[in-house]
């Protein structure tokens, strides 16, 4: 059987498994849309009517915004820092050689292996150990941990597809090393840093068990706070909230997604 | 070990003295401080917990009971006195978690990453693939929180199929309370790590030799022939690599099972989570659960560095 | 303060010296740092440590000005942080939690640095005085402590109130839809009479003191009871009822219960009062066999950062207008005299809030089990695990 040229739909059942995935895959997302906009006194599936309240209530919700500022200054402090020693370390890794790179590449692999509980676990016990009060700078220090890894592995893979020439040329033509990689590594190197820097900025914005066994002092980030209403009960506004977090790392998503893009069409 | 060209160029033998050293100060500038940080919050941290968990009975503000393997034994010890098997009950329960979500997401990953790969208009191929994986973007704490609105007695899924039953006479679909049952925490990690798996998958079968596959079908192989003696061979690592880094996830994840499951669904990372933010505080024994999981996951990676495919690992 | 120090010190040094060389040695070598050094530290708990204890200070970076307050997640609103911040112009930060035993974990844990006002329970403070987590309240710093009625001027948890001021009191019971639930259930036995009917549509505390006393008490045992063949009883008979429970939650039923998904919680009068309120298909009873009624109360932590502002915020409290005014919106009974009788009418006559006195006669109040806690804990682990 032939189907008609301009056929629209899916012409094998893989087609219609992949369509019928992704409405499964968007199927949550367009639900809590959809009840955003529910004129409700409470959390029901029952539609009632369309309403902005919940934004406004949202809006309104200094608690919110109170972990969302936490959850973002962890993130950027994290991710900061770690960008930087998550380069260098994929360059080191990359450039020399000396007894014990096994041993070292492999502990730079372990925040990717291990679960998060138990790294959680293991800062809770080590800071409470060494009598370091929790605050958000344990936190940010705990998060440090996997964002640099994750940086390092992004950073690295581009790295073995860089051509090492160039960096030699500036060498011979006598660019000192610093200088060398400032002006010739660092912005071969750029997109996969971004990109690393935008996948470790997700990871941080939405870790919930590595936050809860390091916050203290006060610090509250985004995921706790949610996570303590649903388990507490929560109001429609949570709805709202996700719409707009949802838009909000969509974009982060497309940007990151186009660098990847960007830095895989280089390669060539 | 195979030395890179760079490397062999800077054999240190072949270097005078200074260079040597400032071959050794380059080396320690990039990786001693990205280095000190993971020694200093994971190497330590997790000695640290490897030691408590040989002290059974250990709680803030209270000494337990000197060293031992009792924790350990506790778990695993049929004979021991304090052996409790409800703990090889959890760890049973996670790994059916992570087996039932692994091959749910390899069953229906598969199709779709070679639907991707394969068979859609080339031009949408990237856009579709980033679109697949974009949930992955989002809050795992608002796509769980989405699920219950869904998956809660009086909630959409079971409004569907009552409008199923409805709509076709003769087929009665049970509603049932999907909330807190085993099946909403598989439906829930399913959900979540689906998309890596089609990641990984879509990667390995991009790289397919097409070439292969023609050449089988010219040499009159049918297409399921082509299928299990071809394409499943050549994208074996990548659904090796796909396979165990949903395990091993889906294992660890504490998000879905705590908000989906609800009073049987007690996984090892939620039992963990009790001995230091829930009711029990044995950190002791929540040292040695941790151990056991970091353990497990080494062991299954291991496996796969030795008879697996090297390249697919890293690319997971 | 007397403070019952860790035992491990002592304890370390039974142990073999070679063992003890190695970690101490293989520890020192990769930071300086001895693991045993690090343990014993866990084991004296960082919440107790002596420099937070001597001066109290800026804890973990909190901004001064600013009072952390950690509470049940339904003990405080808006309004009460609004009236608090334009009489004092401090700002009220509400942290919550769902029990009294995640509360201290997290305390024990170091991560209630910032918090310098708690609401443990009675039995809850009575275990966090012996584990030397709370500062005596100075009275001459408390204004309106004559207001509490006699019954908690003396309570038995901290005679004279030296550590803690009663804030509110309830009571544990069942609550549930009276359009889906069949007959009117007196008691805790209904819920394994139609175990089949309200199958995964029930839910019980996640609280261990509260859910396992509750099934003691419908045994006809005391809701502390210390004896394991007791304590082992009710386990059995939970994990009878387990199948038909859906989950086991503190707060955050409410959606389900309107919307249909769950027939019968088992709650606190407090949040189970406001449900009734709010919609005429629920009913709120106290189980005949007994059932626990609880008194929450205000603690200020050891170390706990702005002192001032936490009496501050005790005496708001203790104001007969502000306790009356959180009883009539959050529906916790109040403690305190005067605010009592100028509740209204249709309040003071809500038997689910004051209770008729033969009810309260059922009722036991929690107390700490001593060395049965281990046990308790033990069986809750074997129930939620199962």
């Amino acid at each position: 059987m032939r189907l008609p040229a301009f056929w629209p739909l899916p012409r094998t059942w893989q087609g219609w498994l992949t369509t019928a995935l992704f409405a499964f895959m968007y199927g949550p997302i367009l639900v809590l849309t959809v009840y955003s906009f529910n004129d409700s006194i409470r959390y029901t599936s029952v539609w009632q009517g369309f309403s902005l309240k919940w934004y406004e209530s949202l809006f309104q919700d200094t608690r919110i915004f109170r972990a969302l500022q936490d959850t973002l200054f962890v993130a950027i402090v994290a991710v900061a820092i770690s960008s930087v020693l998550g380069t260098l370390m994929a360059i080191g890794l990359a450039k020399y050689y000396f007894p014990g790179k096994g041993v070292y590449r492999g502990v730079s692999y372990l925040p990717l292996i291990i679960p998060d509980i138990s790294i959680a676990v293991a800062t809770l016990v080590f800071l409470a150990s060494l009598a370091i009060p929790l605050s958000i700078w344990t936190i940010i220090a705990a998060h440090m941990v996997f964002c640099l890894a994750y940086i390092a592995v992004v950073v690295s893979s581009r790295l073995g597809s860089l051509d090492p020439n160039l960096e030699e040329a500036a060498l011979d033509l006598g660019a000192t090393p610093a200088q060398a990689l400032i002006q010739v590594l660092l912005p071969q190197l750029m997109p996969a840093i971004v990109a690393g820097c935008l996948l470790a900025f997700v990871l941080s914005v939405d870790d919930l068990l590595i936050s809860s066994f390091t916050a203290g002092g006060g610090a509250n980030p985004l995921p706790l706070e949610i996570f303590s209403r649903i388990r507490n009960g929560v109001k429609p506004d949570m709805n709202a909230l996700s719409v707009l977090l949802i838009l909000a790392s969509g974009m982060i998503a497309a940007l990151g997604e186009y660098l990847r893009y960007k830095g895989s069409m280089t390669d060539g | 070990m195979t030395a890179s060209p760079t490397s062999k160029r800077w054999r240190f033998s072949q270097l005078e003295l200074g260079q040597q050293f400032k071959r050794l100060l380059g080396a320690l500038t990039l990786l001693a401080p990205p280095g000190l940080w993971l020694i200093l919050f994971l190497v330590l941290p997790t000695l640290l917990i490897l030691d408590i968990s040989l002290v059974p009975g250990l709680r803030p503000g209270e000494s337990g009971d000197g060293y031992g393997l009792g924790n350990y034994s506790r778990v695993f010890n049929p004979f021991d006195a304090a052996f409790d098997s409800v703990y090889l009950q959890v760890i049973g329960r996670s790994l059916y978690y992570a087996t039932g979500t692994t091959l749910a997401c390899l069953l229906m990953g598969f199709p779709v990453a070679y639907w991707l790969a394969l068979m859609a208009p080339r031009r949408w191929r990237n856009f579709l693939v980033v679109a697949f994986i974009l949930p992955l973007w989002t809050s795992s704490l608002l796509r769980a929180y989405a699920w219950i609105s869904i998956l809660r007695p009086s909630g959409l899924l079971n409004s569907f199929i009552g409008w199923l039953s409805g709509g076709l006479p003769g087929v009665q679909l049970p509603e049932q309370a999907w909330l807190y049952t085993s099946a909403a925490v598989l439906i829930g990690l399913t959900y979540n790590f689906l998309p890596y798996m089609v990641l990984i998958l879509y990667a390995s079968l991009e790289k397919l030799d097409i070439s292969l596959l023609e050449a089988a079908a010219d040499l009159g192989a049918t297409p399921r022939q082509t299928f299990w003696q071809v394409t499943v061979p050549q994208t074996l690592p990548g659904i090796a690599a796909g396979c165990l880094l949903v395990f091993i996830t889906s294992m660890g994840d504490f998000v879905v099972p705590t908000l989906l499951g609800g009073a049987s669904s007690m996984t090892i990372s939620r039992l963990i989570y009790n001995q230091f933010l829930g009711i029990t505080r044995n950190w002791g024994l929540g040292s040695a659960l941790s151990m056991v999981m970091i353990l497990a996951v080494s062991l299954m990676i291991a496996l796969l560095l030795k008879y697996g495919d090297r390249d697919s690992v890293k690319e997971a | 303060m007397p403070r019952k120090r860790s035992l491990y010190s002592t304890q370390f040094r039974q142990f073999g010296p070679t063992r003890r060389r190695f970690l101490q040695g293989s520890a020192a070598a990769i930071a300086g740092v001895t693991l045993s050094n690090c343990r014993q530290n866990i084991a004296e708990g960082p919440a107790t440590d002596e420099t937070t204890d001597a001066a109290p200070t800026d804890g973990g970076g909190a901004e001064p000005g600013v009072l952390h307050v950690y509470t049940w997640a339904d003990y405080t609103n808006d309004a009460l942080v609004e009236a608090f911040k334009e009489q004092t112009g401090i700002d009220v930060i509400v942290d919550v939690y769902d029990s009294n035993e995640t509360m201290l974990a997290k305390m024990q844990a170091g991560g209630g640095d910032a918090y310098s006002i708690i609401y443990p329970s009675d039995y809850m403070v009575q275990q966090m005085i012996e584990l030397g987590l709370l500062t005596s309240i100075d009275k001459d710093r408390i204004e309106g402590l004559d207001n509490i009625f006699d019954k908690w001027q003396d309570p038995a948890y901290d005679p004279g109130n030296t550590f803690s001021i009663p804030y509110a009191w309830g009571t544990t019971g069942l609550l549930y839809n009276k359009e889906v639930v069949s007959g009117t259930p007196t008691d805790w036995e209904y819920l394994w009479e139609n175990q089949g009917d309200l199958s995964r549509r029930i839910t019980l505390l996640d609280d261990v003191r509260e859910t396992m006393g509750a099934v003691l008490s419908s045994l006809g045992y005391s809701y502390n009871s210390t004896d394991p063949a007791e304590i082992e009883a009710a386990f059995d008979r939970l994990i009878e009822l387990k199948p038909a429970i859906a989950s086991f939650m503190s707060f955050g039923f409410e959606d389900a219960l309107f919307g249909g998904d769950l027939n019968m919680v088992m709650a606190y009068s407090v949040d189970a009062i406001a449900a009734t309120l709010e919609d005429e298909r629920m009913e709120y009873f106290v189980p005949e066999s007994g059932s626990s009624v609880w008194t929450d109360t205000m603690i200020i932590p050891v170390g706990a950062p702005n002192v001032d502002a936490a009496y501050q915020w005790i005496n708001f409290n203790l104001d007969p207008a502000i306790s009356q005014m959180s009883t009539e919106m959050l529906f916790n009974a109040t403690p305190n005299k005067v605010a009592f009788d100028n509740l209204s009418d249709e309040l003071i006559s809500n038997t689910d809030l004051f209770p008729p006195q033969e009810v309260l006669d059922r009722c036991e109040g929690i107390a700490p089990v001593g060395e049965a806690t281990a046990l308790y804990d033990e069986f809750w682990t074997r129930v939620t695990s199962a």
